[in-house]
């Protein structure tokens, strides 16, 4: 009985040891989105490249779809941008765009050089479609599905490997 | 030239710690005079190379060599002297070598501070001691190593030295916490000595009493120093975040105070033998556990080393090796029965309540640490955040409890107690003084918060009960401050603490306003007024530094708030303009520029503050002449 | 001796905060009343900023930080509950963005650990005790 009991502290203590061991080996870097397996959010706001023209959940009709969040103002998005290009060229899926926190000007401007990957852009100035995505950052990207159902979020910049990875299972459902 | 001789001498100490780690023990089991080491002089040489080695790292900072890497890493040309003498410390690297430092420190002090009256009891400690700094140096040496040079072409300036970390308490805090958790391997290498050579119970715990004093004097003035600074430097007024890495400092701290507690039993009665061995053993393991966790990144915080999983493996390794190791000994081992003659009444029976409720919150927070782990591991993926509403819902029922026992424990006698007639005065008096603080605070803020009743009246208690003792023996002061000085110091000061953590969470007012210049508001019983702003040009940075007044009837006194661009990273920082009184500090911050010359401010007034940091202060003091004075009497 | 009286009733009465709420011009977060203002405060402490490695909202200047403080500041004007605001961000950013984790069956170990953990150790010792002494 007492010797059972000197083992305990061992066996707490490797138990310990065991656990940490297996929190070393990766973990993920993003915030997991809630809003996976629900629906995309209803919204109201302007496209970017006319002020007068209000987008709403139901204009985001192509799906399967990309919305992908990205500024001027954001490095990471530079990098992205070819690959979405790419992703327009090759791919059936369309991307819809979420300018964020932006100038609409140097947003368009900035489409205007580099192209315009997006059906269109959404301008969300005061991030509130953001904040109902639960976007934190730039470059984000969200896969909707047929029935509009949100059913993948990246943080981060989407390419090859991240596409095939994460996101092109969702293209057959 | 200088880099490299530094390296040399780095390996030469991890050769001299391996004989030291090895040769004693096996001197004394296999009974061969010839492999006898002459301890003192070995533990004096070893402390004098890690000096030299940890110099030359410094030496290299203060002569901006950016062709050592570490250097470059960390450093700037135009980054002030003392900042350059802390920036040795201020990435992984060079913080281990630091860490090898105090270890280094605190074995030679425990060898020419401890009577060799047991030759093999001295050799076997410093033995174990070594293989734990062996080990250290290794991982050091061969995977993060502060001398690698950029070669052939080095920087023509270094990337500068983390902003925030370019303060006054960085060149502190950290040589104080490293001291405090590595001091912790003292208790640990005699628990593991007296399991290996049979050591009365009494004996040993009497040789690492002191030691475990002392490391929690450090441990505590580390932590301190770390929640004055957060306090002032992130500028958003906090003083404790249960952060994990803050965590991973205090859980060692939490176990330190049970071991030392449980060691006085342990020394004076021969009770809790088992109990304190297995204390020195896991109060060292969580701090070896506060290493890994804050250096391996598994844990995010605003603190932690960004460090790769594979240096994690092997911190991991060193935890494994010598906890798993020593456990395994007590597992096996034999050990003699012991008497348990004590009532409930008793001195040691309030020290194993004690230890109890510390072991078990101790437990708690750590568990709550890494929870949000565990969590994502059994829920695939969900991410859940566990903070401060957490940790001090928990805390809460485990602090009253111990204040209410820190009140009467020093009433308490060995064995059993004879009487508690001394209950009803206390309460009384406590009452009473409770009273007093209230209209003290009543005058003070014109408020009366229920919320922060409890705590001012444990401190109330904790403080009457402590200081009556002395007032029950009538024997008067000069007995107090002889024979007791310690601990009414530390318990005095942990009721001071207490007294403030109660007041500055119910009291503070806080409020984010948009001023222009000139431009006054009134805020709790002061005016404040953003007198002017204007741009600065500091040794590395650039700043907008704008003067905000508070007056208060006849007395006005302003600070300084700052948002600094420092030049070589862009990084910015905001610097609160502090205004420390005795019963409160006025604080401000600057937020952003709004408009051309308005600006955002947080303004905070935090009544008695500074008496958790006096607290802790005194609590340091205290523990820390108990240590010595244990010392003088082994 | 009525003074003294009076005083100490008047500690006993418990006095609770009564300012006069006003000076809202100055306040980048202006409320009505100083319930608002203390729960937004409070709320600003309990919620964790999602981009930074480890802070609240309180203490981040992060873009996100701030829009999310605005979206606090909108809620808790229009009169939300500290309960309403969380959920509302908790649908938004999961549970990770509240300190004080979710009282559910798989945290049940986590809020009712310690309590539990020092009864089983306290009985421990009392069997431990009596299993020694003899």
């Amino acid at each position: 009985m007492k010797k059972t009991l000197d083992l305990i502290p061992l066996i707490i203590f490797l138990a310990l040891i065991l656990v940490l061991f297996t929190f070393l080996s990766g973990r993920e870097d993003q915030l997991e989105s809630v809003l996976v397996d629900k629906s995309f959010p209803e919204f109201s706001l302007t496209s970017l490249s006319d002020e007068s023209s209000f987008k709403s959940k139901k204009d985001i009709s192509e799906l399967p779809a990309l919305v992908n969040v990205w500024a001027t103002w954001c490095i990471a998005c530079r990098v992205e941008h070819p690959f979405l290009m790419k992703l327009k060229e090759n791919s059936t899926i369309k991307i819809y765009g979420l300018n964020y926190k932006d100038d609409r000007i140097k947003a368009l401007d900035l489409l205007e050089r580099d192209g315009n990957p997006f059906e269109f852009s959404i301008y969300d100035f005061e991030g509130r479609l953001a904040i109902d995505l639960g976007v934190y950052g730039a470059p984000e990207t969200f896969f909707i599905d047929k029935e509009g159902i949100v059913r993948e979020r990246h943080v981060g910049v989407v390419d090859e490997k991240v596409w095939q990875e994460k996101f092109a299972q969702y293209l057959d459902d | 030239m200088i880099p490299e001789i530094g390296h040399i001498i780095l390996i030469t100490h991890l050769v001299l710690s391996f004989l030291g780690g090895v040769m004693p023990l096996m001197a004394i089991f296999t009974k061969r005079d010839s492999l006898v080491l002459p301890i003192k002089r070995l533990s004096l040489f070893l402390f004098t190379l890690i000096s030299l080695s940890f110099l030359s790292l410094v030496y290299s900072f203060l002569v901006d060599d950016f062709s050592v890497a570490y250097v470059a890493q960390n450093s700037n040309t135009n980054l002030p002297d003392y900042f350059k003498l802390a920036a040795t410390w201020g990435a992984h690297e060079g913080s281990l070598v630091l860490w090898i430092l105090a270890m280094n420190a605190w074995l030679i002090s425990f060898i020419f501070l401890t009577p060799s009256t047991d030759k093999r009891f001295l050799a076997s400690v410093f033995s174990i001691s070594c293989q734990v700094i062996f080990a250290f140096s290794l991982f050091t040496l061969f995977t993060s190593n502060p001398f690698e040079r950029i070669l052939p072409i080095p920087p023509l300036n270094g990337a500068d030295l983390n902003p925030s970390l370019q303060d006054i308490a960085f060149t502190v805090h950290p040589p104080l916490l490293y001291f405090g958790y590595s001091g912790l391997l003292i208790p640990f290498a005699i628990a593991v000595s007296a399991m290996l050579f049979d050591i009365d119970t009494k004996k040993w715990a009497g040789y690492a009493r002191p030691w475990a004093l002392m490391s929690c004097s450090f441990l505590t003035l580390g932590i301190a120093l770390g929640s004055w600074w957060a306090y002032y430097e992130l500028g958003w007024g906090g003083w404790w975040f249960w952060d994990p890495v803050e965590n991973a400092a205090f859980v060692p701290w939490l176990l330190s105070v049970a071991l030392f507690h449980s060691l006085i039993t342990s020394q004076n009665r021969g009770v809790f033998g088992k109990w304190s061995l297995l204390l020195s053993i896991f109060a060292f393991a969580t701090s070896l556990l506060g290493t890994f966790l804050v250096r391996s990144g598994i844990l995010t915080s605003v603190h932690a080393f960004a460090l790769d999983p594979e240096r994690g493996v092997f911190l991991l390794g060193i935890l494994a090796f010598f906890i798993i190791g020593s456990l395994t000994l007590y597992s096996l081992k034999e050990f003699k029965f012991e008497s348990n003659t004590y009532e409930l009444s008793s001195k040691e029976f309030g020290f194993l309540l004690n230890n109890l409720l510390l072991v078990v919150l101790a437990i708690s927070i750590l568990f709550g640490t890494l929870f949000p782990l565990l969590y994502e591991a059994y829920t695939d993926g969900k991410q859940i955040s566990v903070g401060a509403p957490y940790f001090e819902i928990i805390l809460f029922p485990f602090a009253l409890a111990l204040g209410l026992l820190q009140g009467i424990a020093l009433y308490l006698s060995w064995g059993q107690s004879k009487s508690f007639s001394f209950l009803p005065r206390v309460l009384i008096e406590s009452i009473s003084f409770f009273a007093l603080i209230l209209l003290l605070l009543f005058v003070l803020f014109d408020n009366l918060y229920l919320s922060s009743f409890a705590t001012i009246f444990l401190a109330s208690w904790i403080i009457v009960g402590t200081l009556q003792v002395n007032n029950n023996r009538n024997i008067g002061y000069w007995y107090f401050l002889k024979k007791r000085f310690a601990v009414t110091f530390a318990h005095v000061g942990m009721a001071i603490l207490t007294l403030g953590v109660g007041i500055v969470t119910s009291y503070s007012l806080e409020k984010e306003i948009i001023l222009s210049p000139k431009e006054s508001f009134e805020f709790g019983d002061q005016v404040v007024r953003f007198e002017s702003i204007e741009d600065k040009v500091g040794p590395n940075f650039l700043s907008k530094s704008a003067i905000i007044s508070f007056e208060n009837g006849k007395n006005t006194s302003e600070v300084i708030t700052e948002k600094r661009t420092y030049s070589p990273s862009g990084q910015l920082t905001t610097e609160a303009g502090i205004k420390a009184e005795l019963f409160k500090d006025l604080y401000v911050s600057m937020g952003d520029n709004l408009e051309t010359e308005i600006w955002s401010f947080k303004v905070q007034i935090k009544p008695f503050i500074r008496w958790i940091w006096l607290g802790a202060l005194l609590i340091a003091i205290g523990s820390f002449f108990s240590g010595v004075r244990q010392i003088r009497r082994t | 001796m009525t003074k003294s009286l009076n005083i100490f009733l008047l500690l006993i009465s418990l006095s609770l905060h009564g300012n006069d709420y006003s000076q809202a011009d100055f306040d980048l977060y202006p409320f009505d009343t100083q319930e608002k203002e203390d729960l937004f405060y409070s709320l600003l402490n309990e919620l964790r900023c999602p981009k930074c490695q480890s802070s609240n909202l309180a203490g981040s200047n992060s873009p996100i930080s701030n829009d999310l403080k605005r979206e606090v500041f909108k809620l808790v004007e229009s009169g939300k509950t500290a309960e309403e605001v969380k959920t509302y961000l908790v649908q938004r950013y999961g549970n990770f963005i509240i300190y004080n984790p979710p009282i559910e069956p798989q945290t049940y170990v986590l809020w009712f650990g310690p309590f539990l953990l020092f009864c089983i150790a306290f009985l421990g010792v009392f069997l431990l005790r009596r299993n020694l002494s003899k």
